[in-house]
């Protein structure tokens, strides 16, 4: 068998039309950016495209690719504005490649067109994956449940020094038209690429050292259309964010969705100058509720002394006439008590005469009957000393027994044989007792 | 000022409560004077918070790590 042999230009000639063969026209692939780099002078964009599974994140596949300048042109600022993403590492994207094989450079893809919504699509996909993921472990709502204080004077900046957004953030707060006193302190981060994560939260961990110094953070980035948003679509940054002991507010400068920074921080806002704004409003609040109370005291105490000083009024007024009606009604009771005076002593007297008289009245009856009563007495008391005297008895018949010198009482104290002396009203027997009988035995 | 000022809302809610005390109408008439007085204080300490710089907090920031 005859061996075959090529060059190894003839050789990818071959493939290459054999490419060329099965990739006809141009197709359309997903892959993720990584390593994208635009050559100033010429313009075109190279890069590689990479895919990774999506659960342990190895690298599946890649393939170099490259952007001529004149569909770069239109394509990168027709995808920002689309998405309000820059064309850059870690984007997933789906675009229209023709499949090139050149013998010396290899295998590569022409990038042609691209549909941003798919990316678009892979973004608010991966916020909500982020947000689920944040909402089961509780901490979504975490920054957004602190109050911010009255005054939120004392702010801490995570932002990049040198981009527009920092100085037009401090050029609103510190020239704020009314004057507001405010407090800040630079945290430098970067705020573009893959850095931003990692930096940010570094800048995060610093304010956490002295977090009783400030009322809140602010973290913002001017830039508008032309920054990237996917660095603050992070796991980690918004963990971070979420569970930090200070509202945060973000003004990340851009119109479109809100990354997931802006959904777990206290409050977002479009950009930073509208942060500065949100913190000047915050005070103007304060100083407006101030005004009001000093309103309200000096009214009140305006109608307090009004009040007194009516009352006062009135009666300074109603004095006169009310002393004046007092005086007469004073002079009445005394002229209507001269009048009845008179008969009022009269109606005393002629009192005090009937009293009198009636006493003494009194005084008689009860001195005749006093009398009489004692006389009665006496008439009773002689007639029972009369009753009781012995002569009186023995004129009725009674007689009286005397033995040995003393009155008998009973049979029973009489001696048989004893003399026995019986006085008569008119005179005395002198005799023997010969028997006794007991009443009871006579029966 | 010997008595460590007051902080802002602490200022604010002794405010409130003169402002009620004034509107409840039997404050009598040399007590108002001194609550005027007090209140007038108040109002001063809240002004400064909002627009006299506190050399101290400046202070303080400037020198955090």
């Amino acid at each position: 068998m005859e061996r075959k042999e090529y060059s190894l230009f003839e050789l990818n000639g071959l493939v290459k039309q054999s490419i060329r063969r099965s990739f006809p026209a141009t197709c359309w692939i997903r892959a993720e950016m990584s390593d994208v780099r635009v050559n100033a002078s010429s313009g075109h964009c190279y890069l590689e495209f990479i895919e990774k599974h999506p659960i342990s994140g190895q690298l599946l596949a890649k393939a170099r690719a490259s952007i001529w300048s004149n569909t770069y042109r239109t394509l990168a600022p027709y995808f920002e504005q689309s998405t309000g993403q820059r064309l850059t590492s870690g984007i997933k994207v789906l675009v229209n490649v023709s499949v090139e094989f050149h013998e010396l450079y290899g295998f590569s893809l022409t990038v042609l067109d691209i549909d941003p919504a798919y990316t678009l699509g892979d973004m608010v996909r991966r916020r909500m994956e982020i947000v689920k993921q944040l909402k089961e472990e509780g901490i979504y709502t975490l920054n957004k449940e602190l109050t911010l204080t009255d005054l939120p004077q004392r702010i801490a900046i995570i932002t990049s020094p040198v981009a527009a957004g920092y100085e037009d953030f401090m050029m609103q707060l510190t020239h704020n038209k009314r004057g507001y006193q405010f407090y800040t302190k630079l945290y430098p981060s970067i705020m573009q690429g893959d850095q931003t994560e990692a930096q940010v939260i570094k800048a995060l961990d610093r304010i956490y050292l002295s977090v009783d110094k400030f009322d809140a953070v602010v973290i913002i980035r001017g830039g508008g259309a032309t920054s990237d948003l996917n660095s603050f679509d992070s796991y980690a940054l918004a963990a971070n964010c979420a569970q930090f002991p200070l509202p945060i507010i973000t003004g990340i400068g851009h119109e479109r969705d809100d990354t997931v920074i802006d959904l777990v921080a206290h409050t977002r806002a479009k950009t930073p100058t509208a942060v500065a704004e949100f913190l000047v409003e915050c005070i103007s609040r304060a100083d407006e509720m101030l005004i009001t109370l000093q309103q309200q005291c000096s009214e009140t105490t305006q109608a307090l002394l009004q009040a007194h000083q009516n009352t006062l009024q009135q009666l300074t007024m109603h004095i006169p006439t009310w002393s004046q009606r007092l005086l007469e009604k004073q002079q009445a009771t005394l002229q209507s008590l001269g009048q009845r005076l008179p008969n009022i002593v009269q109606g005393l007297l002629n009192e005090k005469q009937k009293e009198l008289t009636n006493t003494l009245y009194q005084m008689q009856t009860y001195a005749t009957r006093q009398l009489e009563q004692e006389k009665a007495e006496l008439q009773l008391t002689e007639q029972f000393i009369r009753m009781a005297s012995p002569t009186y008895l023995l004129q009725k018949g009674y007689t009286l027994t005397v033995q040995q010198g003393k009155i008998i009482k009973q049979a029973a104290d009489v001696v048989v044989g004893a003399t026995l002396v019986t006085h008569f009203a008119d005179g005395t027997v002198s005799s023997k007792a010969t028997a006794i009988q007991k009443k009871d035995s006579i029966k | 000022m010997a008595k460590k000022k007051e902080t802002y809302n602490e200022a604010i809610n002794q405010l409130r409560e003169i402002v009620s005390e004034i509107e409840g109408g039997e404050l009598d008439v040399d007590i108002l004077s001194e609550k005027v007085t007090e209140a007038s204080r108040l109002v001063k300490v809240c002004k400064e918070k909002l627009f006299k710089a506190d050399k101290e907090v400046q202070k303080i920031l400037e020198n955090l790590a």
